[in-house]
């Protein structure tokens, strides 16, 4: 234990990785602060630059970068009323709200102090759980990993925020993505179209860089350009977060909580969890009227609960190679790529590597503090750069990081065709992270699926016969059949309500 | 391009039909009982079902919530202009990424960069004193960091750098 430590210490202590946590926390900060850019499409643009450092530097830039932008989403949010990433839409009225009270300085100091206790609360939880389910995962077989893969895609399906026969849907078109190429039961070329380029599959890497960039570029062609940031001069920015500390340690606790389970929560992210924070702290709190007209409760919760969710996003990640959200899917490819294959064994023969991990996650969020506050002071200049200057570079980037994956042009291709799917598929309200996962689970589903039926030579029954099975199982299809059961008690509902307000 | 759920509901039956179609008519693997086949088949039925679900409006009744974002309302001060042409400009970004595939080995990763930025960010609203010299520069800094400190071999076409 203590050794492993040590090895941790020594991999994490060289000049590679600490350069690469620090430029990748302030290119997260960076990227996090601009609206219309997210922390997962941050994220996604790093992936081509850690292909080429060293594993431990690789994952501490997508550690470092992802923590950062998810605080950072919180400025423009707070100064603007316009949310830097998803995650912060959840509460940037009402940090906008306080700024306008003249509370700038509380608003954004509760957003740096509670995103890093809550991402260090989020680590907390990936040490704790992760080993002792590494432990019981050892003995699954594909029987298990196939109702735990189903159990992941339906749960990102319940939790979008959208229609989920649509959410449903998207998964599925995930999962026929995923079908392409050679890499299937029988070795045949499926769905390859006589396109050499197809044979080796859909790589998911330049799927999401597709998805979540140029998707994002393409909507930036029919927004109008968000407004200036007005310059303002900040007081002291922790001044007055130890006393909302012991006042809300509760908040801070429950928000910590509910973004860990969603975080476990496979296609659950940060900004599921500021909203289901968010609303759990207007309906616990002693004073819900004072919410919306700029009161820091609901800030102090979600802000914890959605850097929570990026540690903890790694549990099943690391464990079964089920993203926990659509970062911590960039974060399997990246995995994989350096030879650190997501699996139960991870944790017993490159334990050393599993600790430099914890310990740039603790890493990364205590330096959050000194940065997050360099970054407040100098956000208002940052964000004078104007998003025609912006969005041209992440152009090039996609462009040229799409190529560098493979070297060849097709990840460029792959790129432009999963941008228009991507944007498409939003603007009718289809979810794509479910599809995204649905991309990058896909070889799993099939592999658990095909084994355990060529196992159980064609017959459904064994995959209900062993215990732990028989529970995921029941899960799953209780997760398939919530929709269906909240729609009918809606549909015999909704006739009393009519009936009730006839006019 | 919001498109009405029976449009894509119904592209959705008819891309799951072909799905499961395409892998029905796939050779199995001989003497076992499951092969390529069977993933496809079960992904294409589900896709179908799911199309025909939305096409007739099933789940619809859970999209409300999508309207509360806070997002929207901050753009909504200032809607955009509505032409016929307006929402093309959309599809601007991929079709310079597919412009990129079939010029770059042939101008040269600078040259395709320039004219990829500088159409990017005129569309966005630029006059041509940002635009012109973010062209100019941006190619070379985005290849000192992939092409020289990361080495990937982009293509040199007609101007190579100076590096």
């Amino acid at each position: 234990m203590l050794k492993t430590l040590i090895d941790a210490f020594a991999l994490i202590s060289t000049w590679e990785v600490i350069i690469s946590i620090f430029a990748a926390s302030v290119y997260g900060l960076v990227i996090g602060s601009l609206p219309g850019l997210s922390a997962t499409m941050a994220t996604a643009l790093l992936v081509p630059v850690t292909f080429y450092l060293s594993p431990i530097a690789a994952i501490a830039t997508i550690v470092a970068a992802s923590s950062m932008a998810i605080f950072s989403g919180d400025i423009p949010g707070a100064l603007l009323r316009i949310p830097g990433t998803p995650a912060s839409a959840a509460y940037a009225d009402e940090a906008y709200a306080m700024t306008r009270k003249g509370q700038a300085e509380l608003a954004l100091g509760a957003g740096v102090w509670f995103s890093a206790v809550g991402g260090i609360a989020g680590v907390l939880s990936l040490m704790i759980l992760a080993p002792p389910l590494a432990e019981i995962a050892l003995s699954f077989s594909t029987f298990e990993y196939f109702w735990l893969a189903l159990l992941g895609l339906m749960c990102a399906t319940l939790v979008a925020r959208s229609s989920p026969v649509k959410a449903i849907a998207g998964m599925f078109i995930g999962l026929l993505v995923a079908c392409i190429g050679i890499e299937n039961p029988g070795g045949i070329p499926r769905f390859t179209f006589g396109l050499t380029d197809l044979f080796g599959g859909i790589e998911p890497i330049p799927a999401l860089v597709g998805v979540f960039a140029v998707a994002q570029v393409m909507r930036a062609m029919l927004a109008p350009e968000p407004p200036p940031l007005p310059r303002r001069k900040f007081g002291s920015i922790l001044a007055g977060q130890w006393r909302l500390t012991k006042l809300y340690h509760w908040q801070m606790t429950r928000g910590n909580i509910v973004g860990i389970i969603i975080g476990v929560l496979p296609g659950a992210g940060a900004d599921m969890a500021a909203w289901v924070s968010y609303a759990m702290s207007k309906r616990f709190s002693k004073e819900p009227e004072k919410f919306g007209t700029g009161h820091v409760e609901g800030l102090v919760e979600a802000g914890a609960s959605n850097n929570a969710s990026i540690a903890s996003g790694w549990v099943p990640s690391l464990l079964f190679g089920i993203p926990g959200d659509t970062i911590a899917a960039i974060a399997i490819g990246v995995l994989y790529m350096k030879g650190l294959n997501p699996g139960p064994t991870l944790f017993t023969e490159k334990a050393s590597s599993m600790y430099a991990i914890y310990l740039m996650f603790i890493i990364a969020n205590i330096m959050m503090i000194p940065l997050g506050i360099a970054m407040i002071r100098v956000a208002a200049y940052i964000l004078l750069a104007p998003r025609a200057a912006i969005m041209p570079v992440i152009m090039l980037c996609c462009a040229v990081g799409s190529f560098a994956i493979g070297n060849n042009m097709f990840g460029v291709v792959t790129v432009a065709a999963f941008g228009v799917i991507g944007y498409v598929m939003e603007t009718n309200g289809y979810p794509v992270a479910a599809m995204v996962l649905g991309i990058v689970m896909g070889t799993m589903v099939e592999q658990s699926f095909v084994t355990s039926l060529i196992k159980s030579d064609g017959s459904i029954l064994p995959f209900f016969e062993r215990p732990v099975a028989a529970i995921l199982a029941a899960m799953a299809i209780g997760a398939l059949l919530w929709p269906v059961m909240v729609w009918v008690w809606r549909k015999v509902k909704r006739p009393q309500a009519a009936a009730a307000t006839s006019r | 391009m919001r498109l009405p759920d029976s449009v894509t509901g119904s592209f959705l039956v008819v891309l799951g039909v072909a799905a499961a179609y395409g892998g029905y008519i796939l050779p199995p693997v001989p003497g076992q009982p499951v092969g390529p086949n069977v993933f496809p088949l079960v992904i294409g039925c589900g896709l179908a079902l799911c199309g025909l679900a939305i096409a007739f409006g099933i789940g619809h009744s859970f999209e409300e919530e999508e309207e509360l974002v806070p997002f929207e309302d901050g753009q909504a001060a200032a809607p955009p202009p509505q032409g016929k042409l307006y929402g093309l400009r959309a599809l601007l970004p991929p079709a310079l990424l597919l412009f990129y595939v079939f010029a770059a080995d042939r101008l040269g990763f600078i040259i395709t960069a320039a004219i990829i930025v500088y159409i990017t960010s005129t569309a966005l609203g630029a006059k041509w004193k940002l635009a012109l010299p973010l062209a100019a520069l941006s190619p070379f800094a985005i290849h000192l960091i992939f092409g020289k400190l990361l080495r990937v071999p982009l293509p040199a076409g007609l101007l190579p750098t100076p590096w």
